[in-house]
């Protein structure tokens, strides 16, 4: 009973007292000291107490109850990244001449996050970037050249939603959303794309070791105000996490996607890879199916006495049955070995995807930009390798080698060299 | 016809009532450092108590307090504390986490008594065990090249002492592993180079504990926290707890769970 006294007591002194983020933990350790010394309490319900209480408080400060922190502070999250590149590409056009670009590029994201209600929360985020819809990059970058004598440099709107989530499983979003399909490899979607409309997400642990998601999404790809039959996009997708082992780990799942009213359009962002009847109208609607599967393993080599944390192995397909003619499907295949995230000084990481993708298997607004211009009809080798510097930051280097499938041009060779700040 | 629906509905219900009820047992679920608490307590609980029914599984403690948060455990062990983002789900949940600290896990570092370092800084116990040092003489000792003993993988106090000590990084490939913590001390005690680590229950004449930043692993520094390699055991429960579940944590814990915890190897709180 004294032990939940001194507890009740110590909660109310921290609301009370202005104590935000257990900086008087030191005054109540003296306290529960004198506590201790004096007989009331043993070493062991003063431990108990100390921690309990600390619980408590860090609770009621993610609900946003506490009375020591206005309430904004404490339901608002502030987040972002900072990436200075170093970037080379060395491509070669169909006559063999060489056309060599040397560029020095940042990228500076700002993400907020504000709690409306315990269900509810909006987040934003501001990017640096390209608005010019004519170009691949307004979607799929947010890499700014230096240059321009200095000129100053625009941040663009990234992503804007809202998010309901009534019960734990199930999360539904709407806006421009920092959400995208899940995938392993990158084949379909650039990881910068923000996509617009609406989703739904479920997630439910079926057992200790099994948990199933489905992901569906209505998005918005162009709005016409001549049209009623709007460009747009659905989709659908299932999976299921499943734990093999105390170390291996299996991950799958099945996409379908349906781009309709998109025949008989020119779209913003196209690299201008699909089929066209005519000028850059595209000559085919789209409806990819996906199926991805990925294996984590860790500690794969311990067995031969290598010291090596994690390693993954992945793979999709991609075909679009909206169409009968050939050209119409991908794949990717790559493994992960090292570290699974990139926290501290020696973390490092060594990725290689080998990606190819047919001209008409999915829309040309969405492949990766840095894959030959985030163009279809292409394979491409890519090698990354990160290397943690501190806490938060870590230096890259990735390297892209790609052909254009049907043409006689030649490879393309882009070199990224990173330096990565998360604050 | 209408007859037999209202009949289905409310046999439905009655069953639907009357199933949890029937099926009102306890579940624990998480941490595999919390577990031989947990199921040493089971197990003595339901001795004492011939009604109680408590179910006992291990997974992990994110395992354990995402099962909390969906409903399907009642207790989740845990040998961290809930992370904001978990806090959040179970906010999002309707659910409520408790914290119960029901223990203090201390692992002492121990050398062979023949050795004459009797302290080290927590960054040499680490350097010592990922292989930066090899050599007594680069902590003070002697020129003899140092045997690391550690846990075997899965171990509960090999997982601790990696995230106390190790700061998550990796036991060097060639340290000789052990399946108890009295093997990991035994085999200390008769090799003169050697440097083990076990839980502060298993220190005894045979070995020497050294300081870690100057203090030494005893139950008194580890329940005030100032030993290094030291963190405290949780169960979480929905809330305050209620029935059978205020109970068994009641018994947990009370002067006899804590003696458990000891056996177990731990820090009791009593």
């Amino acid at each position: 009973m004294k032990k939940v006294v001194v507890m009740f007591l110590l909660t109310g002194l921290m609301c009370i007292g202005g104590a935000i983020d257990f900086s008087h933990a030191g005054e109540i350790d003296l306290l529960l000291q004198k506590l201790v010394d004096k007989g009331v309490l043993t070493p062991g319900e003063a431990q108990q107490v100390r921690t309990e209480t600390k619980e408590e408080m860090r609770k009621e400060i993610v609900q946003g109850k506490s009375e020591t922190l206005p309430g904004w502070l404490q339901t608002m999250k502030l987040k972002g990244d900072f990436r200075f590149r170093v970037q080379n590409n060395h491509p070669k056009t169909a006559g063999q001449s060489e056309n060599e670009r040397l560029r020095a590029r940042i990228r500076l994201r700002l993400g907020l996050e504000a709690k409306v209600n315990d269900q509810l929360l909006v987040a934003a985020g501001f990017a640096t970037g390209t608005t010019d819809t004519s170009s691949a990059d307004a979607a799929r970058s947010t890499n700014q050249t230096l240059g321009d004598s200095f000129a100053k440099k625009a941040i663009n709107l990234d992503y804007a939603y809202a998010q309901y989530t009534p019960v734990g499983w199930a999360v539904f979003t709407a806006g421009k959303m920092k959400l995208l399909p899940w995938e392993p490899a990158d084949l379909i979607w650039d990881t910068d794309i923000t996509p617009e409309g609406a989703a739904v997400q479920l997630s439910k642990n079926i057992n200790s070791k099994t948990t199933i998601f489905f992901t569906s999404m209505l998005g918005v790809i162009d709005e016409l105000s001549s049209e009623s039959s709007d460009p747009v996009m659905y989709v659908l997708q299932p999976g299921v996490q499943y734990q093999l082992s105390d170390t291996v780990s299996l991950k799958g799942a099945f996409s379908y996607y349906d781009f309709a009213n998109i025949k008989g359009r020119a779209l913003d962002g196209s690299t201008g890879t699909n089929s066209h009847s005519s000028g850059s109208y595209l000559r085919y609607n789209y409806r990819p199916i996906s199926p991805a599967i990925e294996i984590g393993i860790k500690e794969p080599f311990k067995a031969i006495g290598i010291n090596v944390p994690y390693a993954s192995l992945f793979g999709e397909y991609v075909n679009n049955i909206a169409i009968s003619s050939k050209n119409k499907s991908g794949y990717a295949l790559g493994f992960k070995v090292g570290a699974e995230k990139i926290q501290k000084w020696g973390d490092w990481d060594l990725k290689y995807i080998y990606a190819m993708l047919e001209k008409d298997a999915v829309p040309d607004i969405l492949p990766d930009s840095d894959r030959y211009g985030g163009k279809t009809g292409i394979r491409s080798h890519e090698v990354m390798f990160n290397y943690g510097l501190s806490k938060n930051t870590f230096f890259g280097v990735d390297v892209y080698r790609s052909w254009a499938l049907a043409s006689a041009q030649a490879p393309e060779t882009i070199v990224q060299l990173d330096w990565n700040m998360k604050f | 016809m209408r007859a037999t629906i209202k009949l289905l509905v409310v046999g439905a219900l009655i069953v639907g009532f009357a199933l949890p009820c029937y099926a009102a047992k306890i579940v624990i679920e998480g941490s595999t450092t919390v577990l031989p608490i947990a199921q040493k307590a089971a197990e003595v609980f339901m001795d004492k108590d011939g009604k109680a029914d408590i179910s006992v599984r291990g997974g992990g403690s994110s395992v354990g307090i995402a099962s909390m948060i969906d409903g399907t455990c009642d207790i989740a062990g845990a040998s961290r504390a809930i992370k904001d983002s978990e806090l959040d789900k179970a906010i999002a949940n309707s659910r409520n986490p408790v914290a119960h600290v029901v223990a203090m896990d201390g692992i002492a570092v121990i050398v062979n008594p023949s050795n004459n370092v009797n302290a080290l800084t927590k960054k040499q116990v680490k350097d010592i065990y990922t292989g930066k040092i090899s050599n007594w003489a680069d902590v003070g000792g002697k020129n003899e090249q140092i045997v690391i003993i550690s846990r075997d993988t899965p171990s509960g106090t090999y997982e601790a002492f990696g995230e106390l000590a190790l700061e998550k990084d990796k036991v060097r490939p060639d340290a000789l592993l052990q399946a108890s913590n009295q093997a990991v001390a035994s085999v200390v005690s008769r090799t003169p180079g050697a440097i083990g680590y076990v839980g502060l229950g298993y220190v005894n004449s045979a070995v020497k504990a050294v300081t870690v930043n100057g203090i030494m692993a005893s139950k008194e520094t580890v329940l005030s926290g100032t030993y290094p390699i030291s963190r405290p055991l949780f169960m979480y429960t929905n809330g305050q707890p209620s029935g059978e579940v205020k109970a068994f944590m009641d018994f947990v814990k009370s002067s006899e769970g804590q003696r458990i915890a000891e056996e177990q190897g731990f820090v009791g709180l009593k």
